[in-house]
């Protein structure tokens, strides 16, 4: 494997400006180690012999570079309760907010986009389950899309191996799962039911609108990938796919504020989120 | 049986669709905000899209709906779209001034042929955002571009703005230029000291 020196004070500066206008990843002078580690993987794995011809690569996306460089930043799988401090916002705040605003009695409706595999929008069911008093009481539809019918048909199957579960105490995976196996399990029938998987692009209107309005949307570590008029279409698409009032929730590196002026920054104990004005019936 | 409870079937005001099938491009003149809404947004699909949404665009008001005009106008990225946004390039107001900055530069190579033109207007604030709009180019396209401004350009901040694009695309062949255009403008400072920082994150790419 070649030897790449350290990038230069300037080169660093220059490749963290790039990525926080391309991407809204932010990283300083602390994280430099953590970046340039990643940076000279990519150099090596794509053969470029400088810092400046990888950037130029990096700049016109040559083969994809711009999301095998996320890729290397961000942690590219899915497990269940992935980030749930969004989840402890869900049962503390936003739902409570949804119920008292929506006038649309004990109803709730809620849609993890893109759901790879399953473990999000179970989760999702799993974390309410568990933890918001009014579960028993309203009710609650859950639906995950992917523009993958591969994925989708998977996370219908609910079979899972070990590394999804490692975030799940032993007392849920007994509760929720049972074994097929020395390293998988199988989610409950009972709470597979409890999700709707569809297939949809988020960047196709046509695709997005027929699923209807959410109070609460999970699409997490997904626009970080798109190119900047994706990202913008994709954006208006979810505020259509929003009740008034309606939140949704990003990956922790991404921030609608940079995509689109249409939401709300509402700032919760657990987590930041976006808001679809409530006044705003738009759509 | 679910574990969790399911609304009952039927077809209430969420599981509606979110965009009304079907809403017509007059509405984008004479509808409420929510009829101008939902047909900016179904304009892209239309065969007249491009020509109402530039029309509806330059009258205007609500800014979600001009936004939703924007995006659609973004979808299509054709001539007769980067046209529409062009005029709002010179707007007194600078949230669509910049509503239209953003609007161009996802536009991709639509807006290539209308750069030269733009670099050379005569009205500054134009020129300044066309420096921006270079930063989509490739740096062996943008580069020679961005030179030509520094050599020849007479507002400190149009320079400055290409200066800063420079930064990010510029390649060794920007060095001399970069020098020539300190010089040009020695003793304002915020100048002096972009092309001095730019200098260096070039050079330091030469020296390696």
């Amino acid at each position: 494997m070649p030897v790449f020196a350290a990038l230069t004070e300037e080169e660093y500066r220059r490749l963290c400006d790039y990525l926080y206008r391309r991407t809204g990843m932010v990283f300083t002078e602390t994280k430099r180690y953590y970046v340039e580690r990643r940076v000279v993987e990519r150099m090596t794995a794509t053969g470029s012999g400088s810092f400046p011809s990888y950037f130029a690569r990096l700049r016109g996306n040559m083969e994809g570079e711009i999301e095998r460089f996320v890729n290397a930043f961000t942690v590219n799988e899915t497990y269940f309760y992935r980030e749930d401090h969004q989840l402890q916002c869900l049962s503390r705040d936003l739902l409570d907010d949804r119920l008292r605003a929506s006038g649309r009695g004990r109803s709730i409706r809620i849609w993890s986009v893109p759901c790879s595999t399953g473990e999000e929008p179970y989760s999702i069911a799993m974390w309410l389950l568990e933890n918001w008093p009014l579960v028993d009481s309203c009710d609650i539809e859950i639906v995950g899309s992917d523009i993958d019918t591969a994925v989708l048909e998977l996370a219908r199957a609910g079979l899972y191996g070990r590394r999804a579960l490692m975030r799940l105490s032993p007392y849920l995976v007994e509760k929720y799962f049972t074994p097929q196996g020395p390293e998988t399990w199988k989610i409950l029938d009972d709470l597979r039911e409890s999700v709707r998987f569809t297939r949809v692009n988020i960047v196709e209107p046509g695709e997005t609108a027929p699923h209807g309005r959410f109070d609460v949307i999970f699409c997490r570590n997904v626009l970080i990938y798109f190119d900047d008029a994706s990202r913008r279409v994709a954006a208006e698409n979810l505020y259509a796919n929003l009740l008034p009032g309606g939140y949704i929730c990003l990956g922790h590196t991404e921030s609608m504020s940079r995509i689109s002026p249409l939401f709300d920054v509402r700032r919760f104990a657990d987590a930041i989120v976006y808001q679809r004005p409530p006044g705003d019936a738009h759509g | 049986m679910p574990l969790i409870r399911k609304p009952p079937p039927g077809n209430t005001d969420s599981t509606a669709p979110a965009n009304p099938a079907g809403p017509c491009l007059d509405a984008l003149v004479g509808g409420d905000d929510n009829a101008r809404w939902n047909a900016a947004r179904a304009a892209p699909d239309t065969p007249e899209g491009a020509r109402a949404l530039g029309e509806a665009l330059g009258r205007e008001r609500n800014p979600r709906v001009r936004e939703a005009i924007l995006t659609s106008l973004v979808r299509m990225s054709t001539p007769e779209g980067v046209q529409a946004v062009l005029p709002l390039l010179r707007s007194d107001d600078a949230l669509l001034r910049t509503g239209a900055l953003d609007a161009l530069r996802t536009m991709g190579g639509a807006v290539r042929p209308y750069l030269p033109p733009l670099l050379h207007d005569a009205d500054a604030d134009v020129r300044l955002i066309a420096c921006e709009l270079l930063r989509q180019l490739p740096g062996e396209q943008a580069t020679p571009l961005l030179c030509a401004i520094l050599d020849t350009e007479t507002e400190p901040n149009v320079c400055a703005s290409a200066v800063e694009v420079l930064a990010e695309v510029g390649g060794p062949e920007a060095l001399p230029v970069l020098a020539r255009c300190e010089e040009r403008f020695r003793g304002i400072a915020f100048l002096e000291f972009s092309i001095r920082t730019t200098i260096d994150q070039i050079r330091s790419q030469v020296s390696r």
